[in-house]
């Protein structure tokens, strides 16, 4: 029997959002959001802080439930996955956490070891030439001793992108990867990124801030804005658009379609000069 | 859940709140535990740290508290002539009372914080997200081996308190003060039975001490704030809410179990 909520597999969407709606402590965060990040490619996501960038992939991964909408992970709709089926999917989703979140009990080989160790029973020998492969891949096999609190930012970084991929995922999530970067361990992460979509077809989901380093690796970019999508197209264009959310996103003004206040009441009343106005 | 102590009016409104949710948190705990067996080596590494590293204080304690206890029931059973009977009045106190009390006490302050402080890290530094995103259970894999480590620990932790706390006695009874070591051991047998003592105080009473002050510490790091001050705040919660629920809970056991 076919699974009703599966998609073909010749889908070419592999997220597919449609009308999300999200309020956080009264502040509505998406606004029926609609975006479709293809499978294959490397997409970016991209907005001003704060405008749930990074809840967009919490959505993604079912660890939160949206007010409204729905989001499909390869044609399953994540929010009616039972808890055993969304393990199931997560098993098919790496996910790269800003701060990397290794496991800071283990060492780097235990780390990247550590799902193969909860979700199959292969043997030791195997365990080790799987990690000793992913280790190979970021550059970190002579790490594999160390301990997560010996590790640099970039390495830390590169650790946890083996981690990510051990079980040759379908889908990668980065939640800024290049955040505290030097240029020589961004352009490390970069071309790893670069390296597992064109080797392996990973579908990549990028949420960043730096435009440079997006032109590199992107296909796609979505620019998020209060709760909705108000530029997509090539990151190599994109800052051109003429939109006055580009024009101050890409140009970096600090005033403009996203306020440099923070919404407040009257400033005047609030210094205590309200009688004096009138 | 806000990290700084209740205001006003809500302080009680709250605690009701927070011993519902911890409540709730016993439930998904209990439901967790066939899946958390198949972490069994975790739970052995968690008894480890939990149970072994806490026997230094637990000994060092258990001696001191038993030459003390000594030293003062000497002393006023000396006015009475009574001096023979205090091995077994160290003994049944013991047993009865300050071995599982002050053992739960240690405990909170011992493992219960580190558990706290350690669960509370791993939220504040994404550990716990990233175990989810892993598709692997954090109940079942962080939250339920210590708590039952904490629930095989504790009897054992008592235990060896108790013993302590009998010797300390001995040492300075018979070995400083002179009591005969004949009439010591045979006042002491003589009186502690092994069901209305041993069973209901040292077992029973430090298995249902270790379930209080494990959950407490569990509860407290898996809803603590992901930052310094959340992990600072959960953490003396521990020790307070622990130590409240030890001693409330040691008079509705003792109210039952005399």
């Amino acid at each position: 029997m076919t699974d009703p909520v599966r998609a073909a597999p010749e889908d070419s969407t592999l997220v597919r959002v449609r009308g999300l709606t999200t309020v956080l402590n009264g502040k509505t965060i998406f606004d029926a959001l609609d975006l479709d990040i293809p499978r294959g490619k490397v997409t970016a996501i991209m907005g001003p802080s704060g405008t749930g960038k990074t809840t967009l992939l919490k959505h993604i991964t079912g660890q939160m439930r949206a007010d409204a909408g729905e989001v499909l992970v390869d044609g399953q709709n994540v929010a009616q996955l039972s808890r055993e089926r969304l393990y199931k999917m997560r098993e098919g989703i790496g996910y790269l956490f800003q701060n990397s979140a290794l496991l800071t009990d283990f060492d780097v080989f235990e780390n990247v070891a550590f799902p193969l160790r909860q979700h199959t029973a292969l043997p030791e020998v195997l365990i080790r030439n799987l990690v000793l492969l992913k280790l190979q891949a970021v550059g970190l096999r002579g790490a594999a001793r160390l301990m997560p609190n010996e590790l640099s930012g970039g390495m830390a970084r590169r650790v946890a992108l083996a981690r990510a991929i051990v079980f040759d995922p379908m889908l990668i999530l980065y939640d800024e990867p290049f955040v505290g970067l030097d240029p020589v361990a961004l352009n490390q992460v970069l071309k790893l990124i670069r390296t597992l979509n064109q080797t392996l077809g990973i579908t990549s989901v990028l949420v960043a801030h730096e435009l440079e380093a997006i032109k590199q690796v992107a296909d796609h970019v979505f620019l998020i804005a209060n709760g909705k999508v108000v530029a997509q197209g090539d990151p190599k264009t994109i800052a051109n658009d003429g939109s006055p959310w580009t024009r101050q996103f890409f140009g970096g003004d600090a005033d403009g379609p996203v306020p440099f206040q923070y919404p407040a009441g009257d400033y005047a009343q609030a210094l205590g000069f309200a009688g004096a106005a009138k | 859940m806000n990290a700084r102590a209740p205001q006003g009016n809500n302080v009680v409104t709250q605690s009701l709140a927070q011993i519902g949710n911890c409540g709730l948190f016993l439930l998904t705990l209990l439901a967790a535990i066939p899946r958390s067996l198949r972490y069994f080596r975790e739970t052995v590494r968690q008894l480890w740290f939990v149970g072994a590293m806490s026997l230094t204080i637990i000994m060092v304690c258990g001696l001191f508290v038993g030459m003390v206890l000594m030293l003062q029931l000497y002393s006023v059973l000396s006015t009475f002539g009574g001096t023979s009977a205090s091995g077994m009045v160290v003994a049944v106190a013991v047993y009865r009372e300050l071995g599982p009390v002050v053992t739960a006490l240690l405990f909170a302050g011992r493992a219960g914080t580190s558990i706290t402080a350690e669960i509370g890290l791993m939220r504040a530094t994404d550990q716990i997200d990233a175990m989810e995103m892993m598709a692997v259970d954090p109940i079942a894999y962080v939250a339920t081996p210590r708590f039952l480590a904490g629930l095989i620990a504790m009897p054992l932790l008592c235990t060896v308190f108790c013993a302590m706390a009998v010797l300390g006695g001995h040492l300075v009874g018979v070995t400083w003060l002179g009591i005969d070591n004949g009439t010591f051991w045979s006042n002491m047998t003589a009186v502690v039975e092994v069901h209305s003592d041993i069973v209901n105080g040292v077992l029973f009473k430090s298995l249902a001490f270790g379930a209080v002050v494990a959950l407490i510490a569990v509860y407290q790091g898996f809803t603590t704030p992901p930052t310094s001050e959340g992990v600072a705040y959960a953490t003396t919660r521990t020790v307070v809410a622990s130590s409240i629920a030890i001693l409330a809970l040691d008079f509705v056991l003792t109210a039952f179990l005399m």
